[in-house]
């Protein structure tokens, strides 16, 4: 028999918060829940279509159950109930505390200073947390053009730290971007023309300690030094060290592991899952749980 | 304010070089669909879309290369539906068209300035990027930034060091001033008020910062009905220039409390955009096919309308299939149920 909603809400609290075994989780599942766990219960967050949307609105259930969520489309606050597919889609609109337009969420909560935490996918990252989202090659003969800034720049440099996802590849982990749409920890100073640490370029204004805080890849989970530049903290499990340098175009700090990525426990799966995303939109591959969670659900 | 119908609408109020800016939020919520399908049958070239993002309006006028100029910040459409504009992208590697990129907030607060009445607005974000390096400005490079075109700003922005408080240094950014605004809502009253629910996006900013507004409407009610909770209103009557009833003239995007996006619809859509054979059958099918916009609706049949029609509580519809399983029903939000607000 298919349980409805309610009767399975009831049965979060007694699915065991223990680490799943890798073969009983995917990656975007992985990558979904690290998201969730950078989410403070006092957060304003700012979130990005895609896997932010969907590890943000975990927290919300999870870890983080009173961290605000906004959207850029003007939507502050929702509670939603269907996983929405956009920043503009009603389903992200329901029970809003207040509904506006974009003026509101970039000049009211955003250039304002409420936002404590972005959460924004990317094409490229440099050293220093410079996230590319524009082209690759000569920006006016593009080798990739992709979307283009959206809200990524807005969000990245105005939120107090911002969390990137991104796919880790050689081409898209660079010394420098071909094209910085949103600036790291240090960009140009485009009156002198020189490469500054972000802090000098954006000196006495409100946002001058704003920036990148964390990037998740399919790989591994990365944090910033003191100087701004990005060291491995985390492996995720069964990846390999050479393999995360080898998918990287530039000298990575390996000094600082921490260790293992924490797998997902099975209650943050089930979560995710039956609730965030039950209608498999983004996470569409649909793995079995366990017999002992199995036995819990189907009791 | 008149009324006119689809056709005449496009007719009079666009033409060929015309600055203009589309209504709604990416291609999910309340595009002006009709009038940019309208406009592209009529064959109107050499667009110049000033906006926040793209929609299903600037997917149609790429699939015809209608759009010369493309000064925006997010050149998808469709999100998870379908993300790069595949149309837009081939135009630009053949050089057809010009992009010139801004961000989300730059653009809102650009249409901000022209809906005031400023001339310029100061924005911190984001410095540093390579959005405010002087050798990207597109149209400066295309020899555009010259004063001759009132659409376009002598330039594309002004690094300062903040003059009032010592707040180190800003971007201006030039005022947005398109000659036309296509609004789409789902109620207009007879006058021309104007209003809809759901997100904003910057559509009341766009209605003030452009020359022309025409309103898309889902349905004309009684004027003295929108007079009864005013608060709901965002465009007053006398920025509206031309009213056009056009029922589902969203679609695929959604009219929240109306209906809702038609993902496989806009999947679709991205898939034929992927090449130019599968793009010209699509073309043929669905842009020069129907007769009208009533015969494009009535072509994509009833079953669709009966899915897609929004429930009048939540205001979106819960029978659309958008995964792999239908959605769930719920009574009320889990956050709410177990933390409360």
């Amino acid at each position: 028999m298919t349980k409805t909603t309610e009767e399975l809400m009831r049965l979060i609290d007694r699915i065991p918060d223990e680490p799943a075994k890798p073969s009983e989780f995917i990656l975007p599942e992985l990558m979904a829940i690290a998201v969730a766990h950078e989410v403070r219960n006092d957060d304003i967050v700012f979130a990005g279509t895609g896997l932010p949307m969907i590890g943000i609105m975990a927290a919300n259930l999870l870890n983080a159950p009173h961290a605000t969520l906004i959207y850029e489309s003007g939507i502050c606050d929702g509670k939603t109930i269907h996983v929405p597919m956009s920043i503009c889609d009603h389903r992200a609109a329901n029970m809003t505390s207040a509904l506006g337009g974009l003026v509101d969420t970039f000049g009211y909560y955003l250039q304002q200073g409420y936002v404590t935490l972005g959460f924004l996918g990317g094409a490229a990252i440099d050293k220093y947390g410079g996230v590319n989202v524009t082209s690759m090659g000569d920006y006016f003969k593009p080798s990739h053009r992709f979307t283009g800034s959206g809200g990524n720049s807005d969000i990245g440099t105005m939120a107090k730290r911002t969390a990137f996802i991104i796919l880790q590849e050689k081409r898209r982990f660079v010394e420098k971007n071909d094209y910085t749409t949103t600036p790291g920890w240090w960009c140009w100073d485009f009156k002198t023309n020189e490469w500054k640490p972000k802090k000098e370029v954006w000196k006495n204004t409100p946002f001058a300690d704003c920036g990148p805080s964390v990037v998740v890849t399919n790989m591994a989970v990365y944090r910033f030094d003191k100087a701004g530049a990005i060291y491995l903290e985390t492996q995720h499990p069964g990846v390999k060290l050479e393999e995360i340098t080898q998918n990287c175009g530039f000298d990575l700090n390996v000094t600082m592991v921490k260790g293992e990525t924490p797998r997902p426990t099975y209650r943050e799966l089930f979560v995710l899952r039956e609730f965030v995303d039950p209608e498999l939109i983004f996470l569409p591959q649909k793995v079995e749980y366990p017999a002992v969670i199995k036995a819990i659900i189907d009791a | 304010m008149e009324f006119l119908t689809l056709e005449d609408a496009v007719k009079k109020y666009m033409h060929n070089g015309i600055a203009c800016s589309f209504s709604g939020c990416t291609g999910f919520n309340r595009n002006p669909v009709a009038f940019a399908w309208e406009t592209a049958r009529q064959g109107f070239k050499d667009i110049h879309v000033i906006d926040r993002h793209g929609s299903q309006c600037t997917w149609i006028l790429n699939a015809i290369n209608a759009i010369g100029i493309y000064e925006t910040d997010w050149m998808g459409w469709a999100e998870m539906a379908g993300k790069l504009d595949m149309n837009m992208e081939r135009l630009y590697k053949a050089g057809k068209i010009i992009l010139e990129d801004y961000s989300h907030g730059s653009m809102a607060m650009r249409f901000l300035a022209g809906a005031i009445g400023a001339p310029f607005i100061p924005y911190y974000a984001p410095l540093g990027s390579d959005l405010y390096n002087p050798k990207y400005d597109a149209l400066g490079r295309a020899g555009l930034r010259n004063g001759t075109n009132p659409r376009i700003a002598k330039k594309k922005f002004i690094q300062i060091e903040e003059p009032f408080y010592g707040d180190g240094d800003v971007i201006l950014l030039p005022a947005a001033r398109p000659e036309l605004a296509i609004i789409h809502v789902p109620q207009v009253g007879s006058k021309g008020t104007a209003r809809w629910r759901g997100v904003s996006a910057i559509d009341k900013e766009i209605a003030f910062a452009c020359d022309k507004v025409v309103i898309v409407a889902e349905e004309v009610i009684p004027e003295s009905e929108m007079r009864n909770y005013p608060e709901n209103n965002q465009i007053p009557f006398f920025v509206v220039d031309a009213v056009v009833e056009c029922p589902w003239g969203a679609f695929p995007s959604a009219v929240p409390y109306y209906y809702d996006y038609d993902v496989s619809f806009m999947r679709e859509m991205d898939a034929a955009s992927r090449n130019e054979s599968d793009l010209k059958k699509w073309l043929d099918q669905w842009l020069y096919g129907p007769k009208s916009w009533q015969d494009f609706i009535i072509k994509l049949g009833a079953k669709r309308f009966l899915d897609l029609r929004a429930d009048s509580v939540t205001g979106y519809s819960t029978r659309i299939m958008r995964g792999k399983k239908p959605a769930p029903r719920m009574k009320m939000p889990l956050s709410v149920a177990r933390s409360g607000y």
